[in-house]
């Protein structure tokens, strides 16, 4: 079954980096917010199953969305992906309910291997 | 959109540009031991000849220190730093320096910061569009200079420049530096090109 995937990320070009490093052949719809308010209505509607998320973002940072998830029940796997590559980002998001930590520029192998990791990716 | 760049180009550089401010962001806290809160970059092309009018809207009308380092490769040009004195010191408490600066003391701190945020904004993207990057010696400007004498247009062989500001949180202090990339006129074409061939591989 098609995984619902949602990237949050202010750039427009991180968001295809992104999208670029994903598996081909990983069968998932994608929804895309440019900006963390937009990332939390998204994610109210119930739909998303794993959500990408920038740190730092106009409006509602990355951190703003972690905190507005975990009082909501936290109905989504978090993968943080930022270019805030110090430790502290690091174990902060980890501490908010992050499954997991992937530094910009993403790297496909990487990011794949986190997926299966955590069974996201079989 | 910059000028000079299209709106791809330019947001390419935009992200490029934060990646490498984030790697700028992890030394620092390296070197401070402590965590840096890093704005989003905020980037524009601008005229040579409206730099000076750029740093002092930076700034506002107060006295400022700058230094520069010139780079080259895939692309040449140089970045320069503006901090002013109130930054300047925030920034060499946080390099361990304490109480009152000798003149020495000052420039290190200067060369030390160019060189940081230098290396990493511009290494930053010459790394993400594969491309060839060495750095000279940083050197300084001067200090307690007025916003407007940091850059003398008429002294530049350039039109345009593009500007980065970048601010960082470290607990209750907010400091902040000014990023400027001096480009010389053929070498934003270099760049573009070096984004396209970026571009064509998302």
């Amino acid at each position: 079954m098609s995984v619902s995937v949602l990237i949050v990320d202010d750039s427009p070009i991180a968001r295809k980096m992104l999208k670029r490093a994903l598996p081909p052949d990983w069968d998932i719809t994608i929804q895309e917010a440019s900006d963390g308010a937009q990332a939390i209505d998204i994610y109210r509607q119930g739909s998303v199953e794993l959500m990408f998320l920038d740190l730092t973002m106009p409006n509602i940072d990355g951190y703003g969305v972690l905190e507005v998830l975990q009082a909501e029940g936290l109905n989504c796997i978090v993968i943080v992906v930022s270019a805030d590559v110090q430790p502290q980002a690091r174990e902060r998001v980890l501490a908010m309910g992050a499954i997991a930590f992937i530094p910009k520029p993403v790297n496909p192998e990487g990011l794949q291997e986190v997926l299966r990791q955590y069974g996201i990716l079989v | 959109m910059i000028k000079g760049l299209n709106e791809d180009q330019t947001a390419a550089l935009q992200e490029l540009a934060n990646i490498g401010m984030g790697q700028a962001g992890n030394s620092l806290a390296r070197i401070w031991k402590e965590f840096v809160h890093l704005s989003i970059p905020r980037i524009a092309m601008v005229d040579a000849s409206r730099l000076p009018d750029l740093i002092l809207g930076f700034v506002g009308d107060t006295a400022v220190s700058a230094s520069r380092q010139a780079f080259h490769g895939g692309f040449r040009g140089e970045v320069l730093v503006v901090v002013t004195a109130k930054d300047r010191n925030g920034l060499a408490q946080l390099m361990g320096f304490e109480g009152q600066l000798d003149a020495a003391e000052r420039e290190e701190v200067l060369l030390d910061i160019v060189n940081i945020l230098g290396g990493a904004c511009v290494g930053g993207i010459a790394q993400q569009v594969s491309a060839e990057i060495g750095f000279s010696a940083p050197s300084l400007i001067g200090e307690d200079l007025d916003p407007l004498d940091v850059i003398n247009p008429e002294q530049l062989a350039i039109d345009t420049a593009l500007s980065l500001e970048v601010c960082f949180q470290v607990e209750n202090r907010s400091l902040t530096a000014h990023l400027v990339i001096l480009l010389p006129n053929n070498e934003v074409g270099a760049l573009a090109d070096l984004l396209d061939q970026f571009l064509c591989t998302l």
